[in-house]
């Protein structure tokens, strides 16, 4: 039930979406700058071609709001929305699951909670510029997801029911625990909420350079560990009598997930569906082969997660909504077409 | 080509539940083998072991010599290919895509597939006649085809040893015979061990050179088709009645089931049957399967009913063919009717070798007895070769209350509603 594009044709057609959606998403906002001139900018500020390119004509003011502003928030949800799809697609594959997300094995719900105790307690120190909710959100995520971790290994190996079970449990556990704080702490309810549907309100360059080595690296080793995702498809027995280390690998697609997925959120808060939706529609395009399939939807949760934002920031400006709510409404009915579309679900 | 296996000691449970107990096997280098036995007998858990999916708790496997705890996952996959019970074939890949995944242990890591890779797939889809389904999505393909693909990708391995959890379960007649013609040409042409868990007794028959039989967590019997498929060692390991005998058409062992054994229930009713001619059978076989006793005579040596009679344990009283029945023999006769309960004439041809039959009827109903006759002569009228002897005695057997029934399940509801008297 694929298209099946070629991976060519895939690839040069989702690049110049990017560019498109790049230069279009930077024009866009309260300061109305023309696409042409947002292109010129973002091409001056290239190292190499950078000189090339003549922007003395554009003020200084939007030289400024392009690349200090609107840039940065742009690369940092193509990041995480590149890494989230690409974490989403490896633990479907993983966990041999549809339902499976970033967030499955309760990294959402620790996040959740450490912010929400930095923003009840009022923690207002920051560390090499970062706020103390981003470190507190990054610390319960690590936390949440290595006592589900624990809590399903059973004799160096970790089965696949267990980690689902752990992580619904887990999760359900500390969103016991966030549910209490907002009752406690009712003033602080808006703030926790808000948190939680995701934001790259007021992100700059210093997250877009907390995530990008985190990011980028962590998503190669997952896609070092294309083929044996792919073998894993087959069944766990399967997969070892074909000459995969079926626990080791498990185990180092866990970890580099909860890691990167930890500093994502750490930057934007939770953004949900883009982790689970991007990977089906991507492969639906591309079929389950991950070594085109994690690349691709990586490329794709950015360009989603871009214009989403885009969505976010202009739709009632000057209020902005938060992101993971643009997500969901654009996002599933979508998802929804697509799904009916390949008759997979009737 | 070929490597052997070498199973010491071998035990192997969950918690408390001890499955496989204390094994040793040696499984021969090209050997093709079969598993065989009941449901829960471990052949499964045991093959799990062989493949490494589950560690032993106690004892050890080796491949050749050599360990398999020292193996790498890698190596062992060069070695070693498994194709299981309802493989999860990945449904959105292609048969090729799937095929080439065998061969994984020997791609490293950031490479490609080379030609060479290219050209094994290839003889592997060649091999399993699923050249022309390459493009296929799997999805889209037989059960049959499926299967295939499975050991194909198995084949893509170049493997030495293979082994199948019930390849052929879930298969039409045609497709499980054509899974084991292959297994059989790779066993033979390639040198592959094969080992296979095979759930029918006969398929396993007809195609290993060697069966294990299993039963509780033990070996009950490794070697040879014709020394392990015993009617007595089966009979122990499935619990039920069983004829083995050799298919006319194949010339390999057949084994027909025939009746779960009943172990609690006391045969409490015995029937002498008097046939001849194959007319019995049917009497013969539905009393095997009621669980009466049952005794058969006079019958011609080599006669059909006396040969079925013989596989079903029945006791017999023959009398050498074309020959007139004997007072000896008919003695006999008597005296096993004397012990039995009922005795059932069936609708023979009355000749001259055996209308003293019917005179072991007369002697039995003049005792008392109840003495049915099956009549399924053609308009009730017996087959007389006796110039109308024959004909006329019948009639004195109904004057003295023979039973007559054309239809046999009236005579077993007779004799069983007595059951309890």
């Amino acid at each position: 039930m694929t298209i099946s594009l070629s991976k060519k044709t895939f690839f040069i057609t989702g690049t110049m979406a990017l560019a498109i959606v790049l230069v279009f998403s930077t024009s866009l906002g309260a300061a109305s700058i023309a696409p042409r001139d947002s292109l010129m900018v973002i091409l001056s500020s290239i190292p190499g071609i950078g000189d090339l390119v003549d922007v003395s004509h554009i003020s200084q003011a939007h030289q400024s709001i392009i690349l200090y502003i609107r840039l940065p928030r742009i690369l940092l949800a193509f990041l995480v929305g590149y890494g989230l799809s690409v974490v989403g697609t490896a633990m479907q594959g993983m966990l041999k699951n549809p339902m499976a997300d970033p967030f499955i094995i309760g990294t959402s719900s620790g996040a959740a909670l450490g912010a929400a105790i930095a923003i009840v307690l009022k923690f207002n120190q920051s560390i090499l510029g970062f706020g103390a909710v981003s470190i507190t959100a990054f610390v319960g995520a690590l936390l949440s997801t290595s006592i589900v971790y624990r809590l399903a290994s059973l004799k160096n190996r970790v089965p696949v029911t267990a980690l689902l079970l752990a992580g619904v449990a887990t999760g359900q556990f500390f969103n016991a625990i966030l549910s209490f704080i907002m009752v406690m702490a009712s003033q602080d309810v808006s703030s926790i909420i808000y948190w939680t549907m995701g934001s790259f309100s007021s992100r700059g360059w210093q997250h877009v350079s907390l995530i990008v080595i985190p990011v980028l690296a962590g998503s190669l080793v997952l896609m070092a560990y294309a083929k044996e995702l792919n073998l894993l498809l087959l069944g766990e027995d399967a997969a070892s009598n074909t000459g995969v280390e079926v626990d080791a690998v498990k185990r180092i697609i866990l970890v580099v997930s909860t890691l990167l997925t930890a500093f994502v959120v750490s930057v934007s808060g939770i953004i949900g569906f883009v982790g689970l939706i991007i990977p089906h529609v991507t492969r639906m395009l591309t079929g389950p082969d991950h070594r085109f399939l994690l690349p691709a939807a990586g490329l794709m949760g950015g360009i989603f997660l871009i214009i989403t934002d885009t969505f976010s920031r202009t739709v009632i400006a000057p209020t902005e909504l938060p992101v993971g709510i643009i997500t969901a409404l654009a996002g599933a009915p979508f998802f929804i077409y697509l799904l009916r579309q390949t008759k997979k679900l009737r | 080509m070929g490597k052997s296996i070498q199973i010491k000691d071998l035990s192997f449970g969950y918690g408390d539940q001890s499955i496989l107990k204390k094994l040793n096997v040696m499984i021969g280098h090209r050997t093709f083998l079969s598993i065989i036995g009941p449901n829960g007998s471990g052949k499964t858990t045991l093959l799990k072991n062989i493949a490494r999916n589950l560690t032993p708790n106690q004892g050890s496997i080796f491949i050749d010599e050599k360990k398999l705890t020292t193996y790498s996952t890698a190596d062992l996959a060069k070695d070693m290919a498994v194709v299981h019970q309802n493989p999860d074939a990945g449904v959105d890949f292609t048969v090729y895509d799937v095929v080439m995944m065998g061969r994984h242990p020997y791609i490293s890591r950031f490479k490609r597939e080379t030609d060479q890779d290219v050209s094994i797939v290839e003889q592997a889809l060649k091999a399993t006649n699923i050249f022309h389904l390459q493009e296929r999505f799997i999805d889209e393909i037989s059960g049959g085809e499926k299967q295939r693909v499975m050991i194909a990708k198995a084949l893509a391995q170049e493997p030495q040893i293979l082994l199948l959890d019930e390849p052929t379960s879930f298969l039409d007649i045609h497709h499980q015979i054509e899974i084991l013609d292959l297994l059989k040409k790779l066993n033979v042409e390639k040198s592959i061990t094969v080992i296979a868990v095979i759930h029918d007794l006969n398929l396993a028959a007809r195609y290993s050179d060697e069966v294990m039989l299993m039963h509780e967590g033990k070996v009950l019997a490794l070697g040879t088709t014709d020394k392990v498929m015993t009617t007595e060692r089966l009979q122990r390991a499935y619990d039920m009645n069983m004829i083995i005998d050799r298919n006319v058409y194949t010339g390999c062992l057949q084994i027909s089931p025939i009746s779960v054994t009943k172990k609690n229930r006391v045969t409490r009713i015995s029937v002498h049957v008097i046939g001849g001619g194959g007319i019995a059978k049917e009497v013969l076989q539905r009393c095997y399967r009621e669980n009466i006793h049952l005794s058969l005579g006079v019958v011609n040596k080599g006669d059909s009913d006396a040969e079925l009679g013989k596989k079903l344990n029945v006791e017999i009283v023959e009398e050498e063919p074309f020959c007139d029945i004997t007072d000896d023999v008919l003695e006999k006769a008597c005296l096993l009717a004397d012990n039995a309960h009922y005795v059932i004439l069936t609708s023979i041809p009355i000749g001259r070798g055996n209308l003293r039959n019917l005179l072991l009827a007369k002697s039995q109903l003049i005792k008392g007895k109840t003495v049915f006759l099956w009549n399924t002569y053609v308009d009730a009228t017996p087959y007389d070769y006796v110039g109308g002897e024959g004909k006329k005695l019948l009639d004195e057997l109904r004057t003295l209350g023979l039973k007559e029934y054309k239809n046999l399940d009236d005579i077993m509801d007779e004799i069983q509603q007595s059951e309890g008297v």
